[in-house]
C-alpha cells in the first residue's frame, strides 16, 4: 500500500554541517506519526523540506502516491499538506469568524458577511471538535487552547489530508496538552494523517502509532510507540544510556545559606518554612497556582513578601528588588529564556559577562581581554556549542542559550541560584548537560533551588524535593526514596490523582507572546 | 467527547478585560460630557447650524485622519514602529499650492483636479516605497518625506498664500443641500466610502491582518507588500481630498499646513479608543474627529483662547499612547 507520506533518503547541506544525511520517513494513511530527534538532529530540516521551503540536494518526496520534484510551498498544500506550527497565527483584535476564515473570507457581493463567517465558524468548532466559544469572543479572549484549536480549524478549512503538528504543546498546560491529543485523536479518526513532532515523549507514547526517531540527520529507528519506553526512545534519540540522564550531584549539604521562616505574600502562599543548605539541590514543585513560583520570584526580589522572615548566611535578608539579590549573591535563570535570561542580539561575550561588567572593568573601561579569557574558560567548560564568543546569542539553540544562562552567573560566583524550568523547550542532549552543570554549581559549594514540573527530573537531580499546593509546603521528600506518583499525589492534595495524570505537572501558565519582529 | 467541553467555558477573566472596556465606555462618556457642558453654557451650541458647521470644519482634519487611519491599521498600530505617515499635513498643502496653481494657469478643472489626486496619490507611493524598498521604519520614512514635500511646496509658493476660486472651491465652500453645507457631507462620503473599505471587504480585513500579525498574514498566503503599499496610496489621496476642501474654505492654498499633523495623529490614535478591539478603525476616528471639533468649536463660542485647544489635544495624545502602551504590556503578559 502506498504511504500517504513518504520521505525517502533525503540530504541537505548548509556549507559545512550535513543537515540531513539520507533519512527517510514514512507515514501511513490515517496514522499519528511521531517524529522525534535532539535538537539539531534534523527534525527542523526535514520539516523545512516537507513544506517546500527548502529544496533537498538529493532524496525523494511523495504525497498521496505522487511524487513532487522540488515542490514550492503552495505545491505542497496543494497536495493536502497543513502546518500547524507552535505560535498560534492569528490576530488578536480578530472575531472567531475572522481569525478562522480572513484570506479566504465569505463574501456577499463585495463585502465580508460577517455573520455568516461567525455563523459558520461556529458549525466548524461544532462539528469537529463539539465546541462552541463564547458568543462575540475576539482571540485575545481565547486562552492558548482555544487559539490552538482554532488555528487546527482553520487548517481543516483547506480539506488537508496530512496534517504536520510542530511542537503543538510547547505552552500549553497540562489539561490542554490533554485536550491537544483528544482532538488529534479525533482527526485521526476522521481519516487524517499526521506527523506529530514533540520534546515530550509522554505525549509522543499517548498519542503515536509509529514514531521514526532522528539523530545526526539519519532516520536511526522505526518504533511502536506501544511496545517501545520512553525511555528506549529516548535513548536512540541521543545513543547513550539515558540511566545516567540524571546525574545527582555528590555534594554533601553544608551549613544552611537560605532559611525562610513563615513567609507569606498576600493570597500566593503562606508559612512557607524552608531552608537550603550549601551544597545542595532543593527541588520546588506545584501546580498551577500553587505559589511555587510566586515565592521563586520573591526570592529573588521580584516580589516582596508581607509576612514571616528571610536569611541568607544566617543574616537577615531583606529584598526589594532584583538588584538586592544580586548583590547578596542570590542568581536567578528565569524560565522565558528569550524575554528574561538572555539577550539574543548581544553576543555569548557579552550575556556572559552582563552580570558581572564590574569585575571586567578597569578605570571604568571595560577590560575586552579578560571578558574574553573567561567567556572562552565557560565556554569550554560549559562545552557551549557556538562559533566562537562573539556569535550573537538568538544563533544559539535553546540548550545552549540557557547555558549561556547560566554562565552568566557562573561568572559571577553566586551563592545561591534559583533555577525556573531549567530544561523546558530544550532537548535531552543539552539537558543532561545542563543537570551536571546544577550538579557541579552543588559541588562547588553553592546552594541551588530547582522549580519543575518535570517530576523524573527533580527526582533526578535533587537531595530533597518541597511540594507546594494552595500556598502552603504539603510535602517534603526524600528524592532517593520517592518517587513521580507520591509527588503528583501529594501537589493535587489529598494524595489521590485525577486519572490520566501524568509525571508532567502543569506548573506554569504561560502563552506564547505574539511573535511580532 | 465530554473532556472536550471544559474547552468552551470563557475563558476571559474580568480583569483582563478591564482595561479596554474602562477606556471604551469612559471615551464615550467623556465625550457626553463634554457636549453636556457646552450645550449648558455656551451659547448656540446645540443649533443645527452650529452642529453642522462643526462637521465642515472638521472635515479637512478629518479626511487627513481617515488616511492616517488605514497607515497604521496596514502598519500595526505600535505607536513608534508601528505604521505612520507624517507627511500628511505637508501632503495637504503640496496638493493645495498644486491645485491653486494649475487653476491660477487657467488649467480645466478635471484637469486641475485629477492631478491634484495624482499628487497626492504620488506623495503616498513614494512614502509606501520608502517604506518597503529601503525598509526604513515609517515613522522615519515619513519625516523625510514630510521634509521633501514640505519644501516641494515652499518652491511651488515661495512661502506665500496662492489664493484662488473655481466653480468647484465655491460649491464646497457655501454649498449646502438638505440644510448641510458641503464640506460636512464630503467628510461624511468619505468616511462612508472608507468604512466600507476598510471595516467591511476582505481588503479591509486582510489589511488588519497585514498590520497586526504579519507572520499570520504571510502564512495565510497575503503579499503583505501589496497591502501595505495600497494604505499609502489611499492616505495620499485623502491628503489630496483634504487639500481640496482646504483650499475650499481658505480660498486658496495657505501656509503652515504642517500645524496639523499633530491634530491628526491625535484623533487617529484617540479613535482607537472608541473601538471594542482597541485598533485604528474608521468611524473611531471620525468620532475623534467631532469630538476636536466640538471641543474647538466650544471654547470658541465661549471665547477661551484657542491656544488651550493645543494644551488638550498633548493631554489627549499622552493619555492615549499611554493607554495603548498599557493594553500592549497586558497582552504581552497575557
Amino acid at each position: 500500500m502506498t504511504p500517504a507520506l513518504h520521505l525517502k533518503n533525503l540530504y541537505k547541506r548548509f556549507g559545512a554541517t550535513q543537515a540531513l544525511d539520507g533519512v527517510s520517513l514514512r507515514v501511513e494513511y490515517g496514522t499519528v506519526h511521531g517524529l522525534v530527534g535532539e535538537n539539531g538532529a534534523g527534525k527542523s530540516t526535514l520539516i523545512k523540506v516537507l513544506a517546500g521551503i527548502y529544496r533537498a540536494d538529493a532524496g525523494s518526496l511523495s504525497i498521496d502516491g505522487h511524487r513532487l520534484q522540488a515542490p514550492t510551498p503552495r505545491q505542497v498544500e496543494a497536495r493536502g499538506v497543513h502546518f500547524i506550527h507552535q505560535e498560534r497565527l492569528l490576530p488578536a483584535s480578530f472575531s472567531v469568524g475572522e481569525a478562522l476564515f480572513f484570506g479566504h473570507e465569505i463574501r456577499r457581493g463585495p463585502f465580508v458577511d460577517r455573520r455568516a463567517q461567525e455563523r459558520e465558524a461556529a458549525r466548524l468548532l461544532r462539528d469537529y471538535f463539539d465546541l462552541q466559544f463564547p458568543a462575540g469572543a475576539l482571540v485575545r479572549d481565547l486562552d492558548s487552547a482555544q487559539r490552538q484549536v482554532l488555528q487546527i480549524t482553520r487548517a481543516l478549512l483547506a480539506k488537508p489530508k496530512i496534517l504536520v503538528f510542530d511542537e503543538p504543546s510547547v505552552s500549553l498546560v497540562k489539561r490542554e496538552v490533554d485536550q491537544l491529543l483528544g482532538i488529534i485523536r479525533r482527526l485521526r479518526s476522521q481519516g487524517l494523517s499526521i506527523v506529530y513532532i514533540s520534546h515530550y515523549l509522554q505525549e509522543i507514547e499517548a498519542l503515536c502509532d509509529q514514531v521514526t526517531v532522528l539523530r545526526n540527520g539519519r532516520d536511526v529507528a522505526v518504533v511502536d510507540p506501544a511496545s517501545t519506553s520512553t525511555a528506549q526512545i529516548a535513548r536512540l534519540m541521543v545513543n547513550r544510556d539515558v540511566g545516567d540522564m540524571y546525574p545527582r550531584t555528590r555534594a554533601v549539604p553544608g551549613e544552611p545559606v537560605l532559611q525562610l521562616n513563615q513567609l507569606g505574600a498576600g493570597h500566593a502562599y503562606d508559612g512557607i518554612d524552608l531552608r537550603v543548605h550549601r551544597g545542595e539541590v532543593l527541588g520546588l514543585t506545584g501546580l498551577v497556582g500553587s505559589g511555587a513560583k510566586e515565592l521563586l520570584k520573591s526570592l529573588f526580589g521580584l516580589n516582596v513578601p508581607e509576612r514571616g522572615e528571610m536569611h541568607l548566611h544566617g543574616q537577615p535578608l531583606r529584598l526589594k528588588s532584583p538588584a538586592d539579590a544580586v548583590r547578596h549573591g542570590i542568581a536567578l535563570v528565569p524560565e522565558e529564556r528569550r524575554s528574561h535570561a538572555v539577550a539574543p542580539l548581544l553576543s555569548v561575550l557579552e550575556n556572559i559577562t552582563l552580570a558581572s561588567l564590574g569585575s571586567f572593568s578597569r578605570w571604568g573601561l571595560l577590560d575586552r581581554g579578560a571578558q574574553a579569557r573567561e567567556s572562552r574558560r565557560l565556554i569550554d567548560e560549559l562545552a557551549i556549542k557556538t562559533t566562537g564568543p562573539d556569535a550573537p546569542v538568538q544563533e544559539l539553540s535553546g540548550g545552549n542559550q540557557q547555558k549561556v544562562a547560566l554562565a552568566k552567573w557562573l561568572s559571577r560566583h553566586s551563592s545561591l541560584y534559583l533555577l525556573d524550568e531549567p530544561s523546558v523547550g530544550i532537548d535531552i542532549g543539552a539537558k543532561v548537560e545542563i543537570y551536571r552543570l546544577i550538579a557541579r554549581l552543588a559541588e562547588s559549594g553553592a546552594a541551588v533551588l530547582v522549580l519543575s514540573s518535570d517530576l523524573p527530573e527533580l527526582i533526578g537531580i535533587s537531595h530533597r524535593i518541597l511540594v507546594m499546593h494552595r500556598g502552603r509546603i504539603a510535602g517534603e521528600f526524600d528524592a532517593r526514596s520517592t518517587n513521580s506518583e507520591q509527588l503528583l499525589g501529594c501537589a493535587t492534595g489529598s494524595g489521590e490523582r485525577p486519572s490520566g495524570a501524568t509525571a508532567h505537572l502543569p506548573i506554569t501558565q504561560k502563552e506564547t507572546a505574539d511573535v511580532q519582529s | 467527547m465530554s473532556s472536550l467541553e471544559t474547552l468552551a467555558r470563557p475563558a476571559t477573566e474580568p480583569a483582563n478585560n478591564l482595561l479596554p472596556r474602562l477606556a471604551q465606555r469612559g471615551s464615550l462618556l467623556v465625550f457626553g460630557l463634554i457636549l453636556l457642558v457646552f450645550a449648558m453654557t455656551a451659547p448656540n451650541f446645540l443649533s443645527a447650524g452650529n452642529i453642522a458647521n462643526v462637521f465642515a470644519q472638521s472635515a479637512i482634519l478629518g479626511i487627513l485622519a481617515f488616511g492616517l487611519t488605514c497607515v497604521v491599521i496596514g502598519g500595526g498600530n505600535h505607536v513608534v514602529s508601528g505604521g505612520l505617515d507624517l507627511s500628511l499635513a505637508a501632503n495637504l498643502g503640496l496638493c493645495a499650492a498644486v491645485y491653486s496653481s494649475l487653476n491660477n494657469q487657467g488649467c480645466e478643472a478635471w484637469q486641475a483636479l485629477s492631478l491634484t489626486l495624482a499628487c497626492g496619490v504620488l506623495v503616498g507611493a513614494f512614502n509606501g516605497l520608502a517604506v518597503l524598498l529601503l525598509g526604513l521604519p515609517p515613522l522615519l520614512a515619513t519625516l523625510a518625506s514630510m521634509n521633501l514635500v514640505a519644501g516641494l511646496e515652499l518652491v511651488l509658493t515661495q512661502n506665500s498664500v496662492l489664493p484662488t476660486e473655481s466653480a468647484l472651491l465655491a460649491s464646497l465652500a457655501f454649498g449646502y443641500w438638505l440644510g448641510v453645507p458641503a464640506l460636512a457631507w464630503v467628510l461624511l462620503a468619505v468616511a462612508a466610502l472608507l468604512t466600507l473599505l476598510i471595516q467591511h471587504s476582505a481588503f479591509g480585513l486582510r489589511l488588519y491582518a497585514v498590520g497586526e500579525y504579519p507572520e499570520a498574514a504571510r502564512a495565510a498566503g497575503l503579499g503583505l507588500r501589496r497591502y501595505v503599499f495600497s494604505s499609502y496610496l489611499i492616505a495620499g489621496a485623502c491628503a489630496a481630498v483634504a487639500a481640496l476642501c482646504s483650499a475650499a474654505f481658505f480660498s486658496g492654498s495657505t501656509t503652515g499646513s504642517g500645524e496639523m499633523l499633530l491634530s491628526v495623529v491625535a484623533i487617529t490614535f484617540l479613535g482607537v479608543v472608541f473601538s471594542r478591539r482597541l485598533t485604528a478603525n474608521i468611524p473611531g476616528t471620525l468620532l475623534a474627529t467631532l469630538l476636536l471639533g466640538f471641543l474647538i468649536n466650544g471654547f470658541q463660542l465661549l471665547n477661551i483662547s484657542s491656544f488651550w485647544v493645543n494644551g488638550v489635544q498633548g493631554v489627549l495624545i499622552l493619555l492615549v499612547v499611554a493607554f495603548s502602551a498599557a493594553v500592549a504590556k497586558q497582552e504581552g503578559h497575557a
